[in-house]
């Protein structure tokens, strides 16, 4: 096995511009989609109060709370032509009599304006729908307690109804999570943020799967050199030979992540948590799964050429739908969600993002990758069947 | 003392029978020979001894053990040079042999001098720096011979290692498998020149559509058509009734003409001259030329199947 693993690595150093562009690429890419996907991802609303009411003041209350979308007040006039001109998503009204209507338990006048229909403002009608209902519930709840114990003890009932109110909004917050709770980590200057975030881990991840694809990929070149066969010949034993070539281009795959994930560490300023240990657990799993779906690659394919011409169609197919482009969050197809289950770019994503993103650790680590470990082993078995001997 | 003994040894692919239950046997110390056509299944019989493919039936033994229950009693002995060039293109010459050392166990210092040696057998002292990829064709069979030789292999087996290559290559091959010879190496040398093998070998198998169709010695294979000549007559032109008159002679066995050419194969003619030459003057025909050929492996060849070795 040494000799192959000498081999492999005397060859890399002829090879090793192969690696530097993939991995400028790949920190290219990450960040123009990071910077494409960040301005048009977290648009603005703009918030007309008409009713300039507590009740009004609390539901605006609320939306500043929402963190899907950037909220700012504004009045009807500049509120409407912005929405005309494309500047803001939508505008929320909140019309004179709202305050009325939710003492009368009447529904309450609310408006959006809007200028198309798309997943932005489906989004919006139903945080408005959330806000709203919230708002009645708790008030009605606020309402109804402050009047009983107010009944009971001579309280004083505005009091009460504020601190009623509050109680409830704090029951929302634990019983229903309506907002997007993850509350963003902080993460100082420049461009680092979520989009930026998820499109360096997306990009890299797709980026190195080439890498580590195509070196394994060798075995179908060595194949048209002959030197499969010489090697097969040879006293080197056929677990050592393929043992060489899958330990080497498994360091090549590791390599090449942990070069991204360093170099989008420290250009782009991403902080992928302090759990290294963690880190490297899942993009070994995953760096695994890959070096193993290669082996599978080429094995059902006879030249290297074929495996040229199908890996970017594979890679490409799955990195899409495992949401190495975009997040997964914003794909509302239950087909293509249930697809993404089976690519192990998905569950890479997922465990990483949980740790960049949501600060996670190790719990939110293991399941994603024991799954990318099982998924390894099937292409792994696959390929040692497939690839040929001879 | 048999070193590699080969039984009813056979090779299917789906429906073509590569190799047809052949046998024969390899002595320590001789340069076997494998002679036959383009097609005839000699690296497929080689794929096999070398434990690349199996056999679809049959036995092969090294040194009296099975390498098909057991390849690693041969693989460690072996040496191969396979057909086609078997380098890494991106690699140089010299990091190619210490790779094929290093895969036979070679280590250190010993791989160092054996790597040192090899380049004076193979002619390429203080040449081994260029990759692979820029070596000239004739070179880079130097190499890849010598890839098969760094461990010192009790058996070496040259798949027509100077096809397409210079002449002055070509003898400097020929003479390194001499010289190895020389040295004890058993090798089985396969080609479909004729000349080769008549000068390198002392056993024969010719082979033919996976079949051997002659084994012996240079000598015992001549045996097969003693008697028999080869005789090359040029005319000023050749007609029918020519052809007609000289396949009238008794022991003229076989006339292939092609343009002003023919070639006879005769039995036993001590009378030839006279006989043909009366029979020519009775036509309208002239000779131009005659020249008679001794027998060789390429008219064993012929004789057993009547075609040329060649095409
Ligand atoms: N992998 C294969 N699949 C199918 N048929 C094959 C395969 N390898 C060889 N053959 C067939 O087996 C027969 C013998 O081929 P082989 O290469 O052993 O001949 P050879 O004597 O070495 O010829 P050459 O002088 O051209 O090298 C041929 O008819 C060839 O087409
Ligand atoms: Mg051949």
């Amino acid at each position: 096995m040494l000799s192959i693993i000498l081999l492999r690595l005397q060859r890399l150093k002829g090879e090793y511009h192969v690696f530097l562009i993939m991995t400028v690429l790949s920190l290219v890419f990450s960040f123009i989609f990071g910077m494409t996907q960040s301005q048009d991802f977290t648009p603005t609303v703009l918030i007309v109060d008409m009713d300039e009411s507590t009740y009004s003041q609390m539901v605006i209350d609320e939306f500043k709370n929402d963190n899907t979308f950037r909220y700012s007040v504004a009045n009807y006039d500049a509120a409407a032509t912005q929405v005309e001109d494309g500047k803001v998503l939508a505008s929320i009204v909140i019309y004179e009599g709202f305050d009325t209507d939710i003492r009368n338990n009447n529904i309450p006048s609310i408006g959006v304006i809007k200028t198309k229909e798309d997943r932005d403002i489906f989004t919006l009608n139903s945080i408005v729908a959330n806000i709203t209902s919230k708002v009645i519930g708790n008030t009605n709840i606020a309402e109804i307690a402050s009047i009983y114990v107010s009944e009971l003890a001579d309280a004083d009932k505005d009091t009460l109804f504020d601190k009623a109110y509050n109680m409830a909004v704090e029951d929302w917050r634990y019983k229903k999570p309506v907002f997007i709770e993850a509350s963003t980590l902080e993460q100082g200057a420049g461009f680092s943020d979520d989009n930026l975030t998820h499109s360096i881990i997306g990009f890299s991840l797709f980026f190195s799967m080439y890498t580590i694809v195509f070196a394994i990929g060798e075995i179908l070149n060595d194949r048209k050199n002959n030197t499969w066969q010489r090697v097969l010949v040879s006293p080197i034993s056929k677990i050592s030979i393929l043992g060489g070539h899958l330990v080497v281009t498994f360091l090549i795959g590791l390599v090449q992540v942990s070069v991204l994930f360093i170099s989008g560490r420290y250009l782009f300023d991403i902080n992928f948590g302090v759990n290294l240990g963690v880190i490297l657990l899942i993009l070994s799993a995953f760096v695994f799964t890959v070096t193993s779906l290669g082996l599978f690659l080429s094995g059902i394919v006879k030249t290297h050429s074929q495996l040229a011409a199908m890996t970017p169609i594979i890679l490409t197919g799955t990195s899409m739908l495992g949401g190495c482009m975009w997040p997964l969050e914003i794909v509302n197809n239950k087909i293509v969600l249930a697809l993404a289950n089976i690519t192990p770019q998905k569950w890479a994503i997922q465990a990483m993002e949980s740790i960049a993103i949501h600060g996670k650790g190790l719990n939110e680590v293991v399941f994603p990758a024991l799954v990318l470990t099982v998924m390894g082993l099937i292409f792994f078995g696959l390929g040692v069947k497939l690839v040929r001997f001879e | 003392m048999t070193l590699l003994q080969i039984s009813n040894l056979q090779k299917y692919y789906k429906d073509v029978n590569a190799v047809d239950s052949i046998s024969f046997d390899v002595k320590k110390g001789e340069v076997f020979g494998l002679l036959g056509p383009n097609g005839a299944g000699k690296s497929t019989t080689i794929s096999m001894i070398s434990t690349l493919i199996k056999p679809t039936s049959g036995q092969i033994t090294y040194n009296g053990e099975s390498i098909l229950e057991n390849p690693k009693a041969i693989q460690q002995k072996l040496g191969v040079v396979p057909q086609e060039i078997a380098l890494y293109p991106s690699l140089s010459g010299y990091e190619n042999l210490k790779f094929w050392g290093h895969s036979y166990g070679l280590r250190g210092n010993e791989l160092k001098n054996r790597i040192a040696e090899v380049a004076e057998i193979i002619g390429l002292k203080d040449r081994l720096k260029k990759k692979i990829e820029k070596y000239s064709g004739g070179m880079k069979r130097r190499i890849n011979i010598g890839a098969a030789l760094l461990h010192k292999p009790e058996l070496l087996i040259m798949d027509e290692p100077t096809v397409g290559i210079d002449p002055q290559s070509r003898n400097h091959i020929l003479e390194t498998v001499l010289e190895l010879n020389k040295q004890g190496m058993t090798i089985i040398y396969t080609s479909h020149y004729m000349e080769e093998v008549e000068f390198l070998c002392s056993r024969i198998s010719i082979m033919d559509k996976g079949e051997i169709i002659a084994s012996g010695t240079q000598e015992e294979l001549i045996e097969i058509v003693k008697g028999q000549k080869k005789i090359n007559l040029k005319f000023d032109r050749i007609t029918k009734e020519l052809t007609e008159k000289i396949n009238s002679i008794s022991y003229v066995q076989n006339i292939d003409t092609q343009d002003e050419e023919m070639v006879l194969a005769t039995q036993n003619g001590d009378n030839i001259f006279k006989d043909l030459i009366s029979k020519v003057s009775e036509t309208d025909s002239n000779i131009l030329s005659i020249d008679i050929k001794k027998p060789n492996l390429e008219a064993v060849f012929l004789h057993l199947t009547g075609r040329a070795l060649r095409d």
